[in-house]
C-alpha cells in the first residue's frame, strides 16, 4: 500500500445525520496539516431522513470539482452503500455498518424506486443477494474494493462504557464512526483530528472529549483490521500559512463586504439564502474592536420586495444587493426593468439550480444564463457576469459593484449551486490593487440638478437621495433630464440611446481577454468552451487527457454581456469547427448559442449535463475522447447518485 | 427650476378636474411645508396609477416606482438612510390589491414611514375596474356587471397587520387631512393614513354628496382616545379600532382609529443589533479610502476569523 498525494471520500447517510459537521472537522483538520480541501455536497430538498452525501478530495494542490472512483466509501446508513458500491474501484474501502448487511432497497423508504430497481438489477443480474451485504461483495468481487465492515452499536457502547453514559446518549457521536475511520485510514494524526474538533465544538469541551474517545476506538478497530495508514497521504509541500475555509457562498458574502455592500435584501431560497446569512453572522463589521460600519441583512417578505428594497437602497447611496435562485429571480424581473430605465446601480447575486419550476431545488445547472441576460420587457442596458471558481467569486463579488455603479445600470452576477456549496480551502484573497469605483458622482449639485443629465455623454452625474441640497426624480415612465414622465419622441429617442450606449462603453472598457473571456492553454488537438464551475472540471479533464497524449486548450467564458464577441471568434478560429466542444451544465448549451449569436461561428459538438449533478473530471475527460478521436457530436454526461 | 420650500414643481398635474388627488397633494404639500422639512429630507413614494403621479407634483426627492411596489422601495431607501422623512403615496388597488403582501410585512416591521392610501375604490387609469375596496354587488358606471368581490377593510386589516398609527381621512377636507399627515409623518413607527377620495370620472355611487352628508370626525365622539400609552392597553385600543373600522353606511368616521406609541419601530431593533446603524447607516458608511476599500485584507481575515484556518506545520 503505497502513500498516495490525494484522498478521495465519499460519506454519506440520512440528512440531519451530521455528515456536514463530519466533514468540516476533517476540512479543518487536514487544511491544519496543510492538505488542499475541496468538498461538495448533494443532498434532497428535505430536512431530515433523506440521503446526503459529501465528496471530498485532499490533496496537495487545491482540486476545484469533484472526481470519481474514490479511496473511501464511508456509510453511516445502508442507503449509502446501496447507492454508492458501484462508484468503488480497485482499493476503495467501504466502512459500513454490519448491523445493515442484511438491509435490501425494499427496507429502505427513502430510497427512490428508480433507484432501487437499479440496485437491484445490477445485483441479481451479477448473481448477489439484494442487501448491503450483497452490495459489499459485489463491490470486492467484481470492483476490487476493500471492505471494512464495522459494528457500530458495539462502538457506541464502547464509548458509553469509557464515558459512563446510556448507550442511548452516545448515538449522537454516530457520524464520528465515518469521520474517524477515515481519518485513520489517511494516518491522519490524533491530535490533528483533535484540532479539527476542537475547532469545530470550540468551547464544547466534553464533546470534543467524547468525540476523541470514540475516534480513538475507531482507531483501534481500523487498525486491528490492518487499515490503519491504508492511504497514507504524502506529507503535504510548503504552501500559505492560512486558509480561509470557505463554500461559494461564504466567499461571495466575504466578496461584497470587501466591496462596500451595506445592504443585502433577500428572500429565503436554495441554494442562495447561506450568502445571506453569512453576511448576516457578520453584520458588525469589526476587526479587533475596531468599528467600521455594519451591514444591514434585510429578509423581505418576497422576492420582488427584496430586490425593490435593495434598488431603494441603490438609490440613497448605498451599494446594496440582493441574492437568490431562479425562482426568485423570476419574481424580480419587473424591477429589473425599473432599475435599467432608472439606472439604479444595483446588484442581483443569482444561484442556478436545476429548473424549470421548482425543478430540482437542491440540485446545480446552467440553465439560467437566457434569464439572466434577456428576461424582462422593453430593452434596458445590464452586466452579466459569471464566476468559474470560488477565487473568481470573491473578485467578482467586488467587480459586479463596482461596475454596476461605473454604468449605472443593473449586474447579474451568475453563479450556480455546485459552487455555492462546495467548499475549499483559499488562502485569503489579497485586495492589493483592487479598487472601489462609485463611477460617475455630481460635483456639487445644487437645486437645478438633473438626474438624467446626459449633456456630457451616456453616463449622468450621481447624486444620492438624501442627499443636502439636491433633490431628484426617479420614475419607471420614460422621462426627461430632471425624471418627470415624458414621452415626447425625441426626448425618447435621445434617453433610449443614451441608456444603450452605457453598455457599448462597457465593451470599450473592460478588456474581453483575461477579463470577459480566459483562454487555458492553448493549441492542441481541440477547444472546450464553457463557463461557470465548469471552469474545474475542464481544466483537470485537460491535464488528464494531456496524459493519455490528447492535447486541447479551454476557452472560459466570464462576461456575457458585454459578450467578448472579438476574442471569443478569434480564439474559436484556431480550431476546425468539428474540435471545439461546448461543456454546460443544460440541455440548450446557452452559452454556445451566445456564441454563434455574436460571432456567428456554430459550435457543433456539445458535452452536456443535466441530472442537476456536478460534472466529474473523468466523465468529462472520456467524452472529450469520444468527440475527438470518436467522432461523437454530442455527449450526455450521467455520473453520480 | 428653483429651490421650492413651497414644494411645488412646475410639472402640469393632470388628474381630472374635481379629482380627489388634489386634496391630496395640497394636504401633503402644506403639511410638509408646516412641519419645517426640507425637500431633500423629504421622499415620496409612490407606485402605479394616477396616485403614482403624486411626487412629480412635489419639490421633494419623488420616487416613482413599479405597481405595488412604492412600500418595499421605500423600505430600502428608508434602511440606506433613517433619518429620512419617508411617505408612500399609493392607491387602494396598488397598496391594498398586487401589493397588499408588502403593506401587511410593512405593519410587522413597524418602520418609521408613513402610507397614504388613495382610496376611490376603483382603478382610475384603466378606466374603472373595481378596486378592492369597492362592495361586493355595486355597479358604478364604468363597471359592465355589479362588482362580485367583496371588500377588504383597509383600517382592519392596518390595525391587524401592525400599523402604530392608524388613520382615516376625507380627501376634500384639506386640513383636517394636512393634520394628520403631519401626526403621521412625527410618528415613530409605520403610519397609514386611508383616504376616502371621489372619482369624478368614473365612481357615481361614492361621491363628494355621498361623502358629504355622512363623513364626521372621531374627535367628535364623546370618549374616543385611540392613543396606546402603555403596551397593556393595546388588546383593548386594536379591538375598538377594528370595532369603529366595520362602521360604514349612514355614518363614516375620519379622524385616528388607533395610535400605539408604545411599540419599537424597526430601526431602534435595528440599532440594537448593530450598535452603529443609526449614526452610520448604509448610506453614509465610508467603504473607500483613496479608492482602496475600508475592509482590506486584514481586516477580512478578521472580520471572517470564524473561516480561517492556520497550517499547524
Amino acid at each position: 500500500m503505497g502513500v498516495v498525494r490525494e484522498v478521495r471520500f465519499l460519506v454519506g447517510g440520512p440528512q440531519g445525520s451530521g455528515l456536514e459537521t463530519a466533514a468540516q472537522v476533517l476540512t479543518v483538520a487536514y487544511a491544519m496539516e496543510g492538505y488542499r480541501v475541496y468538498s461538495t455536497r448533494e443532498y434532497f430538498s428535505n430536512i431530515k431522513g433523506r440521503h446526503s452525501y459529501i465528496n471530498v478530495r485532499v490533496s496537495h494542490r487545491q482540486a476545484w470539482a469533484p472526481r470519481e472512483e474514490p479511496h473511501v466509501i464511508a456509510a453511516i446508513d445502508a442507503e449509502t452503500v446501496l447507492t454508492h458500491f458501484r462508484e468503488a474501484a480497485p482499493g476503495t474501502v467501504i466502512v459500513y455498518d454490519t448491523a445493515a448487511s442484511k438491509v435490501g432497497p425494499d427496507r429502505v423508504p427513502s430510497m427512490e424506486r428508480e433507484e432501487k430497481a437499479r440496485v437491484k438489477e445490477t445485483l441479481s443480474r451479477a448473481g448477489y443477494p439484494a442487501s448491503v451485504e450483497g452490495a459489499v461483495r459485489y463491490a470486492e468481487a467484481e470492483l476490487g474494493a476493500r471492505p471494512l465492515p464495522l459494528d457500530y452499536q458495539a462502538l457506541l457502547r464502547s464509548l458509553a462504557g469509557e464515558l459512563g453514559i446510556p448507550a442511548t446518549r452516545a448515538r449522537r457521536f454516530l457520524n464520528t464512526i465515518p469521520l474517524a475511520a477515515i481519518a485513520s485510514l489517511t494516518g491522519l494524526e490524533l491530535d490533528a483530528l483533535r484540532a479539527g474538533f476542537e475547532r469545530r465544538f470550540r468551547g464544547r469541551q466534553g464533546v470534543v472529549e467524547g468525540n476523541m474517545k470514540l475516534a480513538e476506538i475507531v482507531y483501534d478497530t481500523v487498525a486491528s483490521a490492518g487499515l490503519r495508514g491504508a492511504l497514507k497521504l504524502e506529507p503535504p509541500p510548503e504552501g500559505p500559512s492560512e486558509y480561509f475555509i470557505v463554500s461559494g457562498n461564504d466567499v461571495v458574502a466575504m466578496g461584497k463586504v470587501a466591496g462596500g455592500l451595506r445592504l443585502q435584501t433577500y428572500y429565503p431560497i436554495t441554494p442562495a439564502a447561506d450568502e445571506s446569512f453569512t453576511l448576516e453572522a457578520h453584520e458588525n463589521l469589526e476587526a479587533d474592536g475596531e468599528s467600521l460600519g455594519g451591514v444591514v441583512v434585510f429578509q423581505t417578505e418576497d422576492e420582488i420586495a427584496a430586490i425593490s428594497a435593495a434598488i431603494g437602497g441603490a438609490l440613497a447611496g448605498a451599494r446594496a444587493a440582493t441574492a437568490t435562485s431562479g425562482p426568485g429571480f423570476d419574481l424580480m424581473v419587473e424591477a429589473l426593468g425599473w432599475a435599467g430605465i432608472n439606472e439604479v446601480p444595483v446588484v442581483v447575486t443569482l444561484y442556478q439550480r436545476g429548473g424549470p419550476s421548482t425543478g430540482m431545488p437542491t440540485r446545480g445547472s446552467q440553465q439560467d444564463l437566457a434569464a439572466a441576460l434577456f428576461s424582462g420587457h422593453g430593452e434596458f442596458p445590464r452586466i452579466v457576469l459569471s464566476s468559474g471558481d470560488h477565487e473568481e467569486a470573491f473578485y467578482d463579488a467586488i467587480k459586479a459593484m463596482n461596475w454596476a455603479e461605473r454604468y449605472q445600470t443593473p449586474v447579474i452576477h451568475v453563479l450556480d449551486k455546485f459552487l455555492a456549496n462546495s467548499i475549499v480551502t483559499l488562502p485569503p484573497p489579497s485586495l492589493e490593487g483592487v479598487k472601489i469605483d462609485r463611477g460617475l458622482l455630481a460635483a456639487n449639485p445644487g437645486p437645478d440638478y438633473r438626474r438624467f443629465d446626459k449633456s456630457g455623454g451616456p453616463i449622468s452625474p450621481r447624486a444620492f437621495v438624501g442627499q443636502e441640497g439636491v433633490v431628484m426624480w426617479y420614475t419607471g415612465d420614460e422621462h426627461d433630464e430632471y425624471g418627470h414622465i415624458d414621452e415626447d419622441p425625441v426626448n425618447r429617442l435621445r434617453m433610449h440611446e443614451a441608456r444603450m450606449r452605457k453598455l457599448e462603453l462597457a465593451a470599450e472598457e473592460i478588456p474581453e481577454e483575461g477579463e470577459r473571456a480566459i483562454l487555458y492553454g492553448d493549441g492542441g488537438d481541440f477547444l472546450l468552451v464553457g463557463w461557470g464551475s465548469v471552469k474545474g472540471a475542464a481544466l483537470e479533464a485537460l491535464e488528464t487527457l494531456r496524459g493519455e497524449g490528447l492535447r486541447g486548450a479551454y476557452l472560459h467564458l466570464r462576461v456575457f454581456e458585454p459578450f467578448p464577441s472579438g476574442y471569443v471568434s478569434e480564439v474559436l478560429s484556431s480550431y476546425p469547427p468539428g474540435r471545439v466542444i461546448a461543456v454546460e451544465a443544460s440541455y440548450n448549451a446557452m452559452a454556445a448559442r451566445l456564441v454563434a449569436q455574436h460571432t456567428g461561428r456554430r459550435i457543433e459538438r456539445f458535452i452536456l449535463k443535466w441530472t442537476g449533478r456536478p460534472i466529474y473530471v473523468g466523465e468529462l475527460a472520456r467524452a472529450v475522447t469520444r468527440i475527438v478521436e470518436g467522432g461523437s457530436v454530442r455527449e450526455v454526461l450521467t455520473y453520480g447518485a | 427650476m428653483v429651490l421650492r420650500m413651497d414644494y411645488r414643481t412646475d410639472v402640469w398635474v393632470d388628474w381630472c378636474p374635481g379629482c380627489g388627488d388634489y386634496g391630496i397633494l395640497t394636504a401633503l404639500q402644506k403639511a410638509l411645508a408646516e412641519l419645517g422639512l426640507k425637500p431633500w429630507e423629504v421622499a415620496i413614494v409612490s407606485g402605479i396609477g394616477c396616485s403614482g403621479k403624486t411626487p412629480h407634483f412635489i419639490y421633494a426627492n419623488g420616487v416613482h416606482t413599479l405597481h405595488g411596489r412604492a412600500i418595499p422601495f421605500a423600505t430600502g431607501l428608508k434602511l440606506a438612510r433613517p433619518d429620512l422623512k419617508v411617505i408612500i403615496d399609493g392607491g387602494d388597488g396598488d397598496l391594498l390589491g398586487i401589493g397588499a403582501g408588502h403593506f401587511v410585512a410593512l405593519g410587522r416591521r413597524n418602520l418609521d414611514v408613513t402610507v397614504l392610501i388613495h382610496d376611490n375604490q376603483v382603478y382610475g387609469l384603466t378606466k374603472g375596474q373595481a378596486s378592492p375596496t369597492l362592495p361586493a354587488g355595486v355597479k358604478t358606471k364604468a363597471l359592465p356587471k355589479p362588482n362580485l368581490q367583496d371588500a377588504v377593510n383597509p383600517i382592519a386589516l392596518a390595525v391587524a397587520s401592525g400599523y402604530t398609527f392608524v388613520a382615516r381621512a376625507y380627501a376634500m377636507d384639506v386640513n383636517h387631512l394636512k393634520e394628520l399627515i403631519k401626526l403621521a409623518v412625527n410618528h415613530k413607527g409605520s403610519a397609514v393614513i386611508d383616504i376616502l377620495q371621489p372619482c369624478v370620472t368614473y365612481n357615481d355611487l361614492y361621491t363628494t354628496e355621498w361623502y358629504r352628508r355622512r363623513v364626521y370626525k372621531l374627535d367628535s365622539e364623546p370618549g374616543w382616545d385611540p392613543v396606546v400609552r402603555d403596551p397593556s392597553e393595546r388588546e383593548e385600543k386594536a379591538s375598538r379600532a377594528l370595532e369603529k373600522a366595520r362602521e360604514w353606511g349612514d355614518r363614516v368616521p375620519v379622524g385616528i382609529f388607533y395610535w400605539d406609541q408604545t411599540r419599537e419601530p424597526f430601526e431602534e431593533r435595528l440599532a440594537r443589533r448593530i450598535p452603529s446603524y443609526l449614526d452610520s447607516p448604509p448610506a453614509l458608511q465610508p467603504i473607500e479610502r483613496g479608492g482602496a476599500p475600508v475592509v482590506d485584507a486584514e481586516r477580512l481575515k478578521r472580520i471572517f476569523s470564524g473561516y480561517l484556518v492556520r497550517r499547524r506545520r
